[in-house]
């Protein structure tokens, strides 16, 4: 895929350690230390038992097609057309709904099992998207 | 919490809409939106029969765009309004913003407020994803890095969920922008005023798949303004008061975990409860609709969440007829936000504000007493909000 337009995002202080692990071709969770539910993306605290414990977790990047789309205009710029964004439910956090690149040639199934590929982008962390278990 | 039910009771038909105003609506308005704030503000005092000096309250909702109420008071002549509310956020938070309004009328802290949404959508502040500058918010890097950037790409992801889990299917969208456009074709105020078929609609270019063109709304310059007042004022002044029934808040999806995540089920859901119970009515009791129609998805969802059909049939329910004028429940009088124009959730207040007061002209649902509005139903940002009207 392209590389995403420069200065159009970047990590904040909560998700910076998640991205460092994209990094290392880690798909990173959150674990509460005190009621063990695990979260994504980053932040302080547990939305289950609003405590601020908890540490990270090395996850299968997996999940399931929930939706996607085929961009079939440039909504922003660097970005091929048609080209499809891909809605996964992962495995490993499964009340989070992850938007993310696609990484095969035909379209996706809904329902259909994914699992995470991770692409390096120039200039700005790695980015976690997503390829077909059954090509 | 049986205190916080009660006093809503007690809120029931203590306020009143008492004028609505809109600037006319285009591609390039060229003027600013203080100077479509000012004119839309001024129609409405005008409707209502008042004038700034009467106005102790401005609110309004944006995202960076909108006039200013701390703006719009000095141009205007108000210089110590006793209530204001600049409201970030886009159209789920529309409605909110008039229920704001008038709770604050109902405590007491201002008489008359202003409501109101300028907007230069088109010429200026474009959201459908081009030449905008991303928001500043930390769900942006979750979206912005794989090129997931706009409205209609949310809504579309969302809208194909709906189809794989309920079968919900092209046609189903494309009814919605053919009903809609019939009425826009009755509605002198509407950009879009040539009626489409139903393979107008599948012709159209894609946008974002499943969305093609005519799912997706206008980007629209232009303003609209709602007088907010006491029940007890309205009846004194020019116009037929339209009480203000119910109103209600709630939440939404959002990207983080711990939250709602069936994306085929929005806060309305939650919300309408609430909302229904204030006014001590029901579906079946809603005369007219007007839902927040950003993309032709987004009314599907709505009617089902809104308890006008059963979850998963917005679909057939749409293809039915039900929704068009004439049908039981007739949606989106003045074309919506897809054949009207785009002012942000405004000008659905203001179209129900019109049926109520029976002044809707050829699109007018006869006998209208009761009218449901809504906001965006809190899918991108988790936020939504509601209000019941009622002819007074």
């Amino acid at each position: 895929m392209s590389d995403p337009p420069a200065g159009a995002w970047r990590p904040d202080r909560d998700s910076a350690p998640w991205w460092e692990r994209t990094g290392r071709e880690e798909f990173a969770v959150q674990r509460c230390d005190s009621c063990g539910t695990a979260r994504l993306p980053a932040r302080a605290f547990c939305p289950a038992c609003r405590t601020e414990g908890w540490h990270w977790e090395a996850a299968e990047p997996a999940g399931t097609v929930e939706s996607w789309i085929v961009n079939r205009r440039a909504f922003a710029p660097g970005f091929a057309v048609p080209s499809v964004v891909v809605m996964v439910r992962p495995d490993a956090v499964p009340d989070c709904l992850l938007p993310g690149s696609w990484h095969a040639a035909r379209e996706p199934v809904g329902g259909e099992r994914v699992r995470g590929v991770f692409v390096p982008v120039r200039d700005g962390p790695t980015l976690v998207g997503w390829e077909p278990v059954v090509r | 919490m049986a205190f916080v039910v009660k006093r809503l009771l007690e809120f029931r038909d203590r306020t009143a809409i008492a004028g609505v105003g809109y600037t006319p609506f285009g591609k390039d308005s060229g003027v600013s939106t203080l100077t479509l704030a000012c004119r839309a503000i001024m129609a409405a005092l005008d409707d209502a029969g008042l004038t700034p000096d009467d106005v102790d309250g401005l609110a309004t909702h944006r995202v960076g765009d909108s006039a200013a109420p701390s703006l719009v008071g000095p141009a205007l002549g108000i210089h110590d309004p006793h209530w204001h509310l600049d409201q970030f956020g886009g159209g789920s938070v529309s409605h909110a913003v008039v229920a704001q309004a008038a709770l604050a009328v109902a405590a007491g802290v201002a008489e008359t407020v202003v409501c109101y949404r300028a907007i230069n959508a088109r010429s200026e502040f474009r959201m459908g994803g081009t030449g905008r500058a991303l928001p500043v918010s930390p769900e942006v890097q979750y979206q912005a890095p794989y090129g997931y950037v706009a409205p209609p790409q949310q809504f579309a992801m969302y809208a194909r969920a709906h189809m794989l889990k309920y079968g919900t299917r092209a046609e189903h969208f494309g009814q919605i922008a053919v009903t809609q456009r019939a009425n826009a074709a009755k509605n002198p105020r509407a950009l879009m005023r040539t009626p489409i078929t139903l393979d107008d609609y599948l012709a159209g270019r894609w946008i974002a798949e499943p969305f093609r063109l005519l799912d997706c709304c206008l980007e629209t310059d232009g303003a609209c303004a709602l007088v907010v007042t006491s029940a007890e004022r309205a009846r004194d002044l020019r116009r037929p008061p339209v009480l203000v029934s119910a109103a209600a808040w709630g939440g939404g999806q959002s990207h983080l975990s711990g939250g709602p995540s069936d994306p085929t089920v929005t806060a309305a859901a939650a919300l309408a409860p609430r909302l229904y119970g204030q006014a001590g009515l029901g579906p079946a009791d809603v005369d007219v609709a007007q839902l927040y129609d950003c993309f032709t998805y987004s009314v599907i969802v709505q009617l089902e969440d809104y308890g006008f059909c059963p979850k998963g049939e917005g679909g057939p329910y749409v293809a039915s007829g039900a929704t068009a004028l004439g049908g039981p429940l007739p949606v989106n009088t003045h074309g919506g936000f897809l054949s009207e124009g785009y002012v942000h959730g405004v000008n659905h207040i203001a179209e129900a504000v019109s049926q109520l007061r029976g002044d809707a002209g050829d699109r007018q649902v006869p006998g209208a007493e009761v009218a449901l509005s809504t906001a965006q139903p809190g899918y991108v940002l988790p936020a939504t909000s509601a209000l019941i009207l009622r002819r007074g």
